[in-house]
């Protein structure tokens, strides 16, 4: 069974996501505290972190930045300001996603199953895209001889892009492939995660090979070198 | 320019009527003093003359009357000293002597008519000649005499009658020349008229340097007032002395003290509110998401409701909606009052974003869209989350207004701007009530306007938007005829419009009544 772990202070809201999430087949873990957080991660090992970013204990962000020093684990960020500064500091502390308060609970359940997706069989295991090898069904990467650890998705970005060598992707269409955005406009969760992964497997960030931005459109894959 | 600096500058304007003033005052000065030193200087020439004249003639005439009693004084030597000019050696001032016969013309008698030095005796008016004639004793005059070479000099004339034996009457002229009274006035009118030019100009310093004194800290003040008013909350005036102008510096700072402590109890006032508005906006949000979940839970389960239930659980979901927008724009709008807006500019092709919104928006078929689009693609740098929203305001707007007539939006881009206009034939609005669209809640007509559950924030943050971009929105409207709303915003975000394409008027030329909304009128 899927093991989503809530982390809200409000435990009214709490309960309410728990009884949405269950009644959707989940299996609920509801933390009211920041610094409960880690211990039952460690105990539970879900598959899923739903993160408020206003905890008391320790803030969202630095749950999601503690989360992300040990697992991959999807994190969907709860928030109630759409503000730029905090969606982008919880994207960069790991967030794959966020969402904002109020949500729509069918939009939640939606963006829950693409982040629990598994890639399913595909044709062939393992795509290159510059020097990087994606064995799809080992579900990792390997750049210059050393296996690199992403979070499902970054693999499902880099797995877009290297899947159709030749296309320009628009942030958009990134959207809608990735985060399963229909009409989404908002492109700082692209651009904040193209940068995070860049990061991971470019050799100069400011120069990037692997993944190369096309001005005014979007996101291809490079050639390498 | 002249007039201009007049109007403009104390500063110029008391120095110039000082100097103005002065001028006229030392001019007149200048000329009383003249006169009065001339005529003094003349008359005593004059009395001198007289005197020297009269006395010198008595001994010419003695002279004369001499020879006829002695025998070793010959009568052309005595004329011939008589008319011996001046000796400078001996003479006080140089002189001429002129000696005419009284009979001239009338008698054989005359045998002597001469002049000194070449002295032209015709230099002798002959008005005067006459009166000499009459009188009893020496008359003087002051004219100028010739010289038979053609040159004159100023002189004081005194003549007398003087009888040369045997009886001859003749006159008997000493031409005193005035060659130093000239020098001397001339030199003292020089001098005059130096004096007051060196007048006019240590007054016109003067005025101009006391003018400064009192026109300086106006000045300052001015300036540091301007400052003020451009923000520059901080600016203050130098405190000299204890002067007028100190008091005037003094009560100055205190002003601008006073104004600085009121400007930021109101600005934290409204930081307050603002923080207050945002506070309510976010914490009304974890509740609502809560009661918008428990809604969609009891929703999923309607069928299991009795009617009024399910049709309550309807309402509930729909109003929570409506809720949610409403807190989305007042968030929104707080925003812009925090002045928290940013704009995230990126290359977006306007055209795809208006078929976008117009996607979005789904109007039943009952409503015809008339896209008109310039054949090539429109790229503008620009917020395309703001510019969307803007887009879907004036679109939903005139769905909802059109009364199911056809909706026109037009899209031109120039050099430097982009223009979208909407337009529908339907209710229109008043003229009345143009200034008011952009208010925050307001609605042209309670009765109709709740159709789709606008917030009535829509234009008021469309309008912040469009000004984000440093464009305009401007609206135009008839009742009846329909209203037109074109957003212009610059191609690439810091330069500004220049122009806009797009005329909100769409009858222009015919009646112009269209609105343009700075950055006061909200």
């Amino acid at each position: 069974m899927t093991h989503i772990m809530v982390v809200d202070d409000d435990q009214d809201l709490a309960e309410m996501l728990g009884i949405v999430l269950t009644g959707a087949g989940y299996e609920v873990d509801l933390v009211n505290s920041g610094d409960q957080v880690m211990p039952i991660f460690q105990a539970q090992k879900p598959d899923l972190v739903l993160l408020d970013v206003m905890l008391p204990g320790l803030s969202g962000i630095e749950v999601a930045k503690e989360i992300r020093t040990h697992s991959m684990v999807p994190i969907v960020m709860l928030t109630a300001k759409g503000d730029t500064q905090d969606v982008v500091l919880g994207l960069e502390a790991g967030a794959d996603d966020y969402m904002i308060k109020p949500f729509n609970p069918s939009e939640l359940l939606a963006r829950i199953k693409v982040r629990l997706r598994r890639t399913p069989g595909v044709e062939s295991t393992t795509l290159t895209i510059g020097d990087v090898q994606i064995d799809q069904v080992a579900h990792t990467i390997v750049s210059r001889g050393k296996t690199i650890p992403l979070t499902r998705l970054e693999f499902d970005l880099l797995v877009a892009l290297a899947k159709e060598p030749g296309r320009v992707f628009t942030r958009e269409a990134l959207l809608d492939e990735v985060w399963g955005y229909q009409n989404a406009t908002d492109t700082r969760l692209v651009n904040v995660h193209i940068q995070r992964l860049r990061a991971k497997i470019e050799v100069d960030v400011d120069n990037p090979q692997i993944i190369v931005t096309v001005r005014g459109v979007g996101y291809k894959a490079g050639s390498g070198e | 320019m002249l007039l201009s600096r007049w109007r403009n500058s104390i500063l110029f304007r008391v120095i110039l009527s000082t100097v103005a003033f002065t001028v006229i005052f030392i001019s007149l000065l200048g000329a009383v003093l003249y006169t009065q030193i001339s005529h003094g200087i003349y008359r005593e020439k004059v009395n001198a003359s007289v005197s020297e004249a009269e006395s010198l003639i008595n001994y010419d005439q003695g002279q004369l009357y001499a020879t006829q009693y002695l025998s070793n004084l010959k009568l052309p030597v005595v004329i011939e000293s008589i008319l011996r000019p001046s000796n400078p050696s001996v003479d006080t001032a140089p002189r001429e002597v002129v000696l005419l016969g009284s009979l001239l013309g009338k008698s054989d008698a005359v045998k002597y008519n001469a002049a000194s030095n070449n002295l032209d005796p015709a230099s002798i008016p002959t008005d005067f000649r006459k009166l000499v004639q009459k009188s009893s004793h020496a008359l003087p005059l002051r004219t100028r005499v010739k010289y038979e070479d053609g040159s004159s000099q100023p002189a004081i004339l005194v003549g007398s009658e003087i009888t040369i034996p045997p009886g001859t009457p003749y006159e008997l002229y000493y031409v005193f020349l005035l060659n130093e009274q000239v020098t001397i006035m001339s030199f003292i009118s020089k001098l005059l008229l130096l004096t007051g030019i060196f007048s006019i100009l240590v007054i016109g310093l003067l005025s101009w340097y006391v003018t400064r004194q009192a026109v300086n800290p106006l000045r300052d003040a001015a300036e540091i007032a301007e400052e003020l008013t451009a923000g520059d909350l901080y600016r203050r005036m130098d405190v000299k002395g204890q002067d007028e102008m100190a008091r005037l510096a003094i009560a100055f700072n205190e002003m601008a003290v006073s104004m600085q402590q009121q400007i930021s109890r109101l600005e934290n006032l409204s930081r307050l509110q603002q923080r207050f508005v945002s506070d309510v906006s976010h914490e009304l949000r974890t509740p609502l998401t809560t009661i918008r979940m428990a809604s969609g839970v009891i929703s999923d389960n309607a069928r299991n409701l009795d009617p009024a239930a399910a049709r309550s659980a309807e309402l509930l979901a729909s109003q929570i909606a409506r809720f949610e927008a409403l807190l989305t724009d007042l968030l929104e709008v707080s925003r812009f009052d925090a002045s928290a807006s940013i704009l995230e500019s990126q290359e977006t092709d306007m055209g795809e974003l208006i078929r976008q919104t117009i996607d979005y928006l789904h109007p039943g078929d009952a409503t015809e869209i008339r896209l008109h689009l310039p054949d090539e693609k429109v790229i503008a740098e620009v917020d395309p989350r703001r510019i969307e929203r803007v887009m879907r305001n004036l679109v939903s707007n005139a769905i909802d207004h059109c009364e199911g007539k056809p909706i026109d939006i037009t899209l031109v881009a120039t050099a430097r701007e982009v223009a979208v206009g909407v337009r529908d034939y339907g209710v229109g609005f008043s003229e009345r009530n143009a200034s008011r669209l952009f208010d925050r809640f307001w609605r042209a007509d309670p009765s109709r306007s709740r159709i789709r559950g606008g917030t009535g924030l829509g234009l008021s943050i469309s309008l912040d938007d469009a000004k984000l971009h440093q464009g305009t929105l401007k609206a135009w409207g008839r009742l009846g005829q329909g209203a037109h709303f074109v957003l212009t915003v610059p191609k690439s975000p810091g330069i500004p419009i220049e122009s806009e394409p797009i005329d909100v008027d769409p009858t222009a030329g015919v009646s112009t009544s269209f609105l343009s909304f700075d950055e006061d009128d909200i």
